[in-house]
């Protein structure tokens, strides 16, 4: 079962939420020790939202679903036989010592099903404030947002609900971040594999510090110079002016920068519906400073 | 990789929409020719819905798990994942018969499924949408079965039922219903125009008619041989009329199996509704 080539275990998963600089890590990452980059393949939403927001959570004790519990081990081989010959044929090149990260942010709802499916492969849960995530999204599908161009000729049911109603745009990007971060945190909990959990806030503040603990953590060999490069390479300080700002991808990567950008009734809407994860990660004396 | 003994052309899947027939057709041909059946896995719901509702930017990205450009290896990741699931749940299937996979609600991904397995026989159940649309209303009525199921069952369906349900907005529920069978009997349509394998293509009206005939001609059309006999005894035991009383009537699951029944059930503005938006599907299989 699964792949020749591609081994389980040079599998680096990186889970957390969009607009949570998992780009910038996996940059960072897919240029270091042998690392390849497999850009947000989306399997885990794609196996990850019918079990979890789906048939999936009322279900599982039916026999017949596709994701029965008794058959639990029967499906889970399939998934992982389903990563692995899509990540072999992807990546057919791939060196046997290769690692492939993949950015998987926007799929972490699937995160304890992929982690389950294949136990031998690293993982990262990449963890931001959610306030900063909300912030980040809805300025993002503001007029003239890079994700309101990308999605202008999509028609897609809900775009534009940013800017006809900014408070119902939030509590539906508040309720992705928990099913995204909960469920990424959830499978960290499980995994008995080599994972690192760590913090945006942390990487901004001191990013080469902060990859050194990642590596070290995930058991993976880095030349201290080449990681030292890909840091600089990709420093919010190096991108080009005209690439940062509002409405861009590159926004203004500034931790806390919620207090600006969204009014006290916003903030405490993503407060209360991402409380337990909040806490965790941000306890209480960061929260409340609003101004 | 089909290293389980179950064989892809061992799988008859039934496409089409819910409140079409399917349990009944199923029931039936479950219990024929050596017929085993595997209920609504909603394999097709996994596979299609996410596929349908990405946005084409997203699909068309080389590193999308689903991209074009890897089609073969992700259709056989779906092939592997039928068979092997398929293999477990019915073993018997794999040595002795085969196995009917009634999936109406998994429709959206018929097109994918049957591209994976190409073997595999098809059959298309067809009704009218506005009975459908009926039919789907009146069990979803406060009280009726599957309210009080899904309220019983799912507390987040309890949830949505008790803010929103069907009996204070039947306009907004049919609509969603007449959508929902947009998709998935278009979806079966496109799957079964491109199938090349034995399928078959049935009105539920013409099943109510005439069962035992219509039995006939779906067997024949797949390919499977079937016992006189045991066909007509299996569609005598499945006949409405042998449903005891008290499992039918109104907000049952078995309701009122009338075609055209809508014209009593249905106002002439949620009939204009389900008529504007079902257009192309119902002009060609019900046309005027």
């Amino acid at each position: 079962m699964g792949s020749n080539e591609l081994k389980p275990e040079n599998l680096v998963w990186i889970f957390g939420t969009g607009r949570g600089g998992s780009t910038w890590l996996a940059s960072m990452m897919g240029e270091s020790a042998g690392g390849r980059f497999w850009d947000e393949p989306l399997v885990g939403k794609l196996f990850g939202d019918l079990y979890y927001s789906g048939a999936g959570t009322v279900q599982s004790d039916w026999d017949d679903f596709v994701y029965a519990r008794k058959y639990r081990d029967v499906w889970l081989r399939s998934i992982r036989n389903f990563v692995l010959e899509s990540a072999s044929v992807r990546f057919s090149g791939v060196a046997e010592n290769d690692y492939l990260i993949v950015k998987e942010p926007n799929g972490s709802i699937g995160a304890p099903l992929l982690m389950e499916a294949l136990p031998e492969s690293r993982m990262i849960v990449l963890v931001r404030d959610p306030r900063d995530v909300v912030a980040s999204n809805l300025n993002a599908r503001e007029e003239g947002g890079w994700l309101a161009e990308q999605h202008r000729n999509a028609a897609r049911t809900g775009d534009g609900l940013a800017r006809r109603n900014p408070n119902a745009a939030i509590k539906r990007r508040a309720k992705r971040y928990v099913e995204n971060v909960g469920n990424a945190k959830e499978a960290f909990e499980s995994h008995g594999g080599h994972k690192v959990m760590i913090r945006y806030e942390d990487l901004r503040t001191d990013t080469l510090g902060t990859m050194r603990h990642l590596y070290s953590t995930l058991d993976i060999f880095v030349k201290e110079e080449d990681l030292t490069r890909m840091v600089e390479r990709y420093a919010w300080e190096n991108i080009p002016d005209e690439e940062k700002g509002p409405g861009k991808f590159n926004r203004k990567a500034t931790p806390g920068g919620w207090r600006e950008d969204l009014t006290p009734e916003q903030a405490e809407i993503v407060e209360e519906s991402t409380a337990p994860l909040l806490e965790e990660f941000y306890p209480s004396r960061e929260q409340g400073n609003y101004g | 990789m089909d290293n389980k003994d179950i064989k892809a052309e061992d799988l008859v899947w039934i496409f089409g929409t819910g409140r079409s027939g399917s349990t009944w057709l199923a029931s039936m041909m479950g219990e024929s020719a050596g017929g085993r059946l595997w209920n609504e896995p909603l394999v097709g719901k996994l596979f299609g819905e996410f596929y349908d509702d990405m946005l084409p930017r997203s699909r068309g990205r080389d590193t999308f798990i689903m991209a074009e450009a890897n089609r073969e290896a992700w259709l056989e990741g779906i092939r592997h994942l039928v068979l092997n699931v398929a293999e477990s749940v019915c073993p018997e299937a794999a040595r002795e018969s085969y196995l009917v996979v009634k999936e109406p609600n998994g429709s959206m991904g018929a097109p994918l499924l049957m591209e994976a397995l190409p073997e595999s026989r098809m059959v298309l159940l067809v009704r009218d949408p506005r009975d459908m649309a009926a039919s789907a209303l009146d069990r979803h009525r406060k009280g009726a079965e599957a309210y009080e199921h899904a309220a019983n069952y799912s507390p987040r369906r309890k949830e949505a039922l008790a803010k929103n349900p069907p009996d204070n907005r039947p306009g907004a529920f049919i609509k969603r219903q007449a959508h929902r069978y947009l998709r998935n009997v278009g979806s079966s349509k496109q799957a079964y125009e491109a199938h090349k394998g034995h399928k078959v293509l049935t009105r539920y009206e013409e099943l109510r008619a005439n069962p035992l005939d219509t039995m006939r001609h779906i067997y024949a059309e797949l390919q499977l041989p079937v016992d006189e006999e045991q066909l007509a005894g299996v569609v005598e035991k499945h006949s409405w009329e042998n449903i005891p009383d008290e499992e039918k009537g109104p907000g049952k699951f078995n309701r009122k199996a009338t075609p055209g029944g809508w014209r009593e059930d249905l106002t002439p503005r949620q009939i204009e509704m389900v008529e504007k938006i079902t257009a192309p599907l119902l002009e060609e299989f019900y046309p005027t």
